[in-house]
């Protein structure tokens, strides 16, 4: 969100300034995140490896929607049915991996990663070719991901095996206090597809998409395809997340509402992350930390002692707060120069 | 080749220029086929239920296609529905007129702050108002618990208003309301100097800046007219049923949507119109009557829901637009 008042009016300067001023953004962000960690561990009696463990796990879900709707926005796009993907990976997951061993549950994974991924990239073409709005169109196949869920899984129930839940969380079971497992599986998708947007040919012409679409296809990118690449690595990490979901939870759960919510918070996540909704600008990096800090204050609000919904409701001002200091530093900047 | 090329263009432009036609024509084709699923559809009782469905989205979708004309979007419209049918329900037994107006409120206050947050510190609307219904469904939760406890029946009056109808039947109180309200806002579209300067800041903002005009105000004007449009949808909606809950409205967001869309109103401001949306949500609301006949079950219903609702508007677009296209349509362009 930031720089774009200023920058977009003096387009020599956006290199020098513009990559300086974002990382800054990204350090912010997981600056916020250590200092609610340390004043977390403050609130409780006793913080240890189980809280971390319960905290990287239980956010897991959200960082990898954060991660793909990140990817989809830097290219210019948004993404309202990410969290029905969520669902539906998550339905299929426990309809097919339900009292299977542990190498069909990871063979299954695979496949359903491919499909997420195929599914998306398919709503990327659709969104190319028809000239609807991305969010339109996405409120649609939201609709249809959604309603695929519930004939896979007509009511909550199915399962995993234990070693897939040992992959995801640790523990075999709902709990534990081994936090390098969930840990790992944050870490290693956030590298790769940072490493991907920053330093490959493809990432780098999703940024230039997403900032410049005429810029990007007159200096010989391929605008179309980004854009579905784009869907297809935001379909990847949206299935991702059904399964880390059915690893956590040990089931899965059909309903409409848990995908409409995961889209909010991945959408919030991402701009809390630093990542503008004009596309172009942010990294994937600071959307993860968006998606933890969001999740975060769940435990910190409870810890002390203030009712679940009173934590909604700071998630969404604090949100709007953001936004507003954002707004009104680039304006400030705007007239300065 | 040139021939039927020239003639498929000019069929396509005679098609694009009376596109509200075409879209007359699909919702006529679509009451038809559910005629044809259901023969006792075409009667007085079986299209009053489609304009009792069709009332408060509309209204709904009043405000989603003014808001887009200035480019903007409320991701919030269902929430605030559901708030002050919450509060009016809840409200009720203060006398029905007042508990209405707290309902107003909500849409009101809200509104505002949408508008506030657009305007002033231009947030992205987007955010804005999927902030704002997160901080709604919060707050509501909770005050269903504390100060908005207790019963959410509706009064016989919001009842009447909302389900109700006179001249025999015939006529619903709601569709009354609805219309009422089109002509309102179609007057003040086409008739007035702020209908202007909302396709004005939706266009070109910059331009509307140097004529002198603070974009801040029509900001703020919008996002309380839509936040208003959607309380009273939701009052209806209220009375319709009877009672509330906090899932009350929750089904209308893409509806609230896709009728401005398929209506032919640009996301990106500046083009469009509420004729266009008013026989979109007609056309949704026949959609769903249709599914309801069907009898498919939810999973299914959403499906086909979300494909037809893809495929109109794909439709649409390919008809009035140069679709795709290196510089072509993308969201936030």
């Amino acid at each position: 969100m930031n720089a774009t008042g200023a920058s977009s009016w003096h387009p020599a300067a956006n290199l020098t300034q513009r990559w300086p001023v974002q990382s800054a953004w990204t350090a912010l962000v997981w600056l916020l995140l250590l200092v609610l960690l340390g004043w977390y561990s403050t609130l409780i009696p006793s913080f240890g490896s189980f809280q971390l463990a319960s905290i990287t796990k239980n956010s897991m879900p959200l960082a990898y929607l954060a991660i793909g709707q990140a990817v989809i926005v830097i290219a210019g796009g948004i993404d309202l049915s990410l969290g029905a993907l969520l669902v539906l990976s998550n339905s299929l997951a426990a309809q097919l991996m339900f009292e299977q061993p542990f190498s069909a549950t990871l063979a299954l994974a695979v496949l359903i990663i491919g499909a997420g991924a195929v599914a998306n990239g398919a709503v990327g073409w659709i969104v190319i070719r028809s000239g609807v709005p991305d969010i339109v169109v996405t409120l649609a196949t939201g609709f249809i991901w959604s309603g695929l869920a519930l004939l896979i899984l007509p009511s909550p129930g199915g399962g995993t095996s234990e070693g897939f839940r040992l992959l995801f969380t640790g523990s075999r079971f709902s709990s534990g206090s081994n936090f390098w497992p969930s840990t790992l599986m944050l870490i290693v998708p956030m590298v790769l597809v940072a490493y991907g947007m920053r330093h490959r040919r493809q990432g780098l012409a999703l940024y230039a998409t997403g900032s410049d679409r005429n810029a990007a296809y007159l200096s010989g990118v391929d605008v179309r395809r980004a854009k579905i690449v784009a869907y297809a690595v935001g379909g990847a990490m949206a299935a991702l997340s059904g399964l880390a979901t059915v690893a956590i939870t040990g089931s899965g759960d059909p309903r409409f509402s848990i995908g409409a919510n995961a889209t909010l918070n991945s959408v919030a996540a991402v701009v809390l992350g630093g990542v503008a909704l004009t596309g172009g600008t942010g990294s994937v990096v600071g959307a993860v930390a968006g998606a933890i800090i969001l999740f975060f204050l769940n435990p910190i609000l409870s810890a002390m002692r203030i009712d679940p919904n009173t934590a909604q409701v700071v998630q969404g001002g604090l949100i709007v707060i953001v936004m507003m200091g954002a707004g009104f530093l680039a304006q400030r900047r705007s007239r300065s120069t | 080749m040139t021939a039927t090329l020239s003639r498929r263009a000019r069929l396509n432009e005679v098609l694009a220029d009376h596109a509200t036609a075409v879209l007359g024509v699909v919702l006529v084709v679509l009451v038809l086929l559910t005629a044809a699923v259901e023969p006792s559809y075409l009667s007085v009782t079986g299209l009053r239920n489609t304009l009792l469905i069709a009332a408060p989205l509309g209204i709904m979708a009043a405000g989603q296609t003014i808001l887009m004309l200035t480019g903007g979007i409320d991701l919030s419209v269902t929430m605030i529905a559901t708030g002050a049918a919450y509060v009016a329900g809840n409200q009720s037994p203060r006398g029905a007129v007042i508990a209405m107006l707290l309902g107003l409120l909500v849409g009101v206050v809200a509104g505002a702050v949408n508008g506030i947050g657009v305007g002033v510190f231009r947030v992205n609307p987007l955010i804005m108002t999927l902030a704002m219904s997160a901080i709604l469904l919060g707050l509501f939760t909770q005050w269903a618990q504390t100060i908005l406890q207790g019963s959410t029946a509706a009064a016989p009056l919001i009842k009447t208003l909302g389900g109700g109808s006179f001249a025999d039947n015939l006529i619903p109180y709601a569709v009354v309301i609805w219309a009422l309200l089109s002509a309102g806002l179609l007057l003040l579209l086409h008739r007035t100097g702020l209908g202007r300067m909302i396709y004005g800041v939706g266009d070109n903002e910059m331009a509307l800046r140097l004529a002198g005009v603070r974009p801040w105000q029509i900001y703020l004007t919008v996002y309380v007219l839509a936040g208003v449009g959607a309380a009273i949808a939701g009052i209806l909606l209220a009375g319709r049923t009877g009672a509330v809950d906090l899932q009350l409205a929750s089904a209308f967001l893409l509806p609230s949507v896709a009728a401005a869309v398929i209506g032919g109103t640009s996301i990106f401001g500046g083009v469009g119109g509420y004729s266009g949306t008013i026989i979109g949500a007609l056309i949704l609301s026949v959609l769903n009557s249709m599914l309801t006949f069907l009898d498919v079950g939810q999973g299914l219903q959403q499906i086909v829901y979300g494909s037809i609702v893809l495929t109109l508007a794909w439709a649409y677009a390919s008809l009035t637009g140069p679709a795709g296209g290196a510089g072509g349509a993308g969201w936030g362009r």
